[in-house]
């Protein structure tokens, strides 16, 4: 059982790590725009940081 | 302000997404696919509210900005939830929807965890606002991977439910585009028309899911040899 759950935290870990590296990639070679993928709507600019 | 190219666009973005909700209702698959009809659902309700907003405030505002990139993180969650609803479809055979349940736990826990800890690294004031920018980005890029891994699983298992992998496939289509105009955007940035492009891929999914509740039944099944060869 607990070599299951094992396996199943290392596979979580495993995409979050693929999925981090490969926006590390994309950021790294993009000014300062923004990928969103949620609907039609007019896109406006970053809220002040 | 927005021009009417953009508006139409929105508008049959939004049709689409109430249109996926009444084919799954139709063909009686409203609950087998409740996640992606509540992400659906939630698409419409955002796009109502969005609009009121941005017809209210402009879109330069912050009130629109804050609105917009909020929204966009619950809908974010919500695509993830409904991607977790396909890999249960997917491997409903081998009893494995605990250990599903957990690793999605594990993996939205420890993307918000990683995405506090890039924002305190950054900036010495944490903002909710960068929070949420930052947790959207990330779960897209997890939702990414995730689709991809699961479009492997489907090859692999020689998944033969014609309805369940358009719908996969739909959802690799819609990552894949706008991965490839927001490549194009940085390589072209001063090509105006790729900003069309990019509300017009959001009507990619909500077409391609209205299209497999419409016309795919849920009994209907694909030849695996039409699928892929994959070697055992």
């Amino acid at each position: 059982m607990s070599r299951r759950l094992t396996a199943v935290a290392f596979l979580a870990m495993l995409v979050l790590a693929g999925a981090m590296g490969l926006k590390t990639v994309v950021v790294a070679h993009s000014g300062n725009s923004v990928i969103m993928a949620n609907g039609g709507a007019p896109q406006p600019p970053r809220p002040p940081q | 302000m927005p021009g009417p190219v953009e508006y139409s666009i929105w508008l049959v973005c939004t049709v689409l997404e109430v249109a996926v909700v009444v084919c799954a209702a139709k063909s009686r698959s409203f609950r087998r696919y409740i996640l992606l009809n509540v992400y659906m659902g939630l698409s419409f309700l955002v796009s109502v509210g969005r609009y009121q907003v941005l017809s209210r405030a402009g879109m330069e505002s912050l009130e629109y900005s804050y609105f917009y990139y909020y929204s966009d993180l619950l809908l974010t969650i919500a695509l993830y939830f409904a991607l977790l609803n396909l890999y249960s479809l997917v491997f409903d055979e081998m009893k494995v929807e605990r250990y599903l349940r957990l690793g999605a736990i594990l993996l939205l826990g420890g993307t918000a965890w990683f995405s506090y800890g890039v924002i305190n690294q950054s900036s010495q004031k944490i903002l909710l606002s960068h929070f949420v920018y930052e947790l959207s980005q990330n779960l897209y890029f997890v939702g990414l991977v995730l689709t991809y891994a699961l479009w492997g699983a489907v090859l692999k298992l020689r998944e033969t439910r014609a309805r369940l992998i358009q719908l996969v496939l739909a959802l690799g289509v819609y990552f894949s585009a706008f991965a490839a105009n927001y490549a194009l955007q940085n390589l072209y940035p001063n090509i105006t028309v790729l900003h069309y492009v990019t509300p017009l891929l959001g009507c990619i999914l909500p077409a391609a899911w209205a299209y497999s509740f419409l016309r795919v039944s849920e009994d209907q099944r694909l030849a695996p040899s039409r699928l892929a060869e994959v070697p055992r």
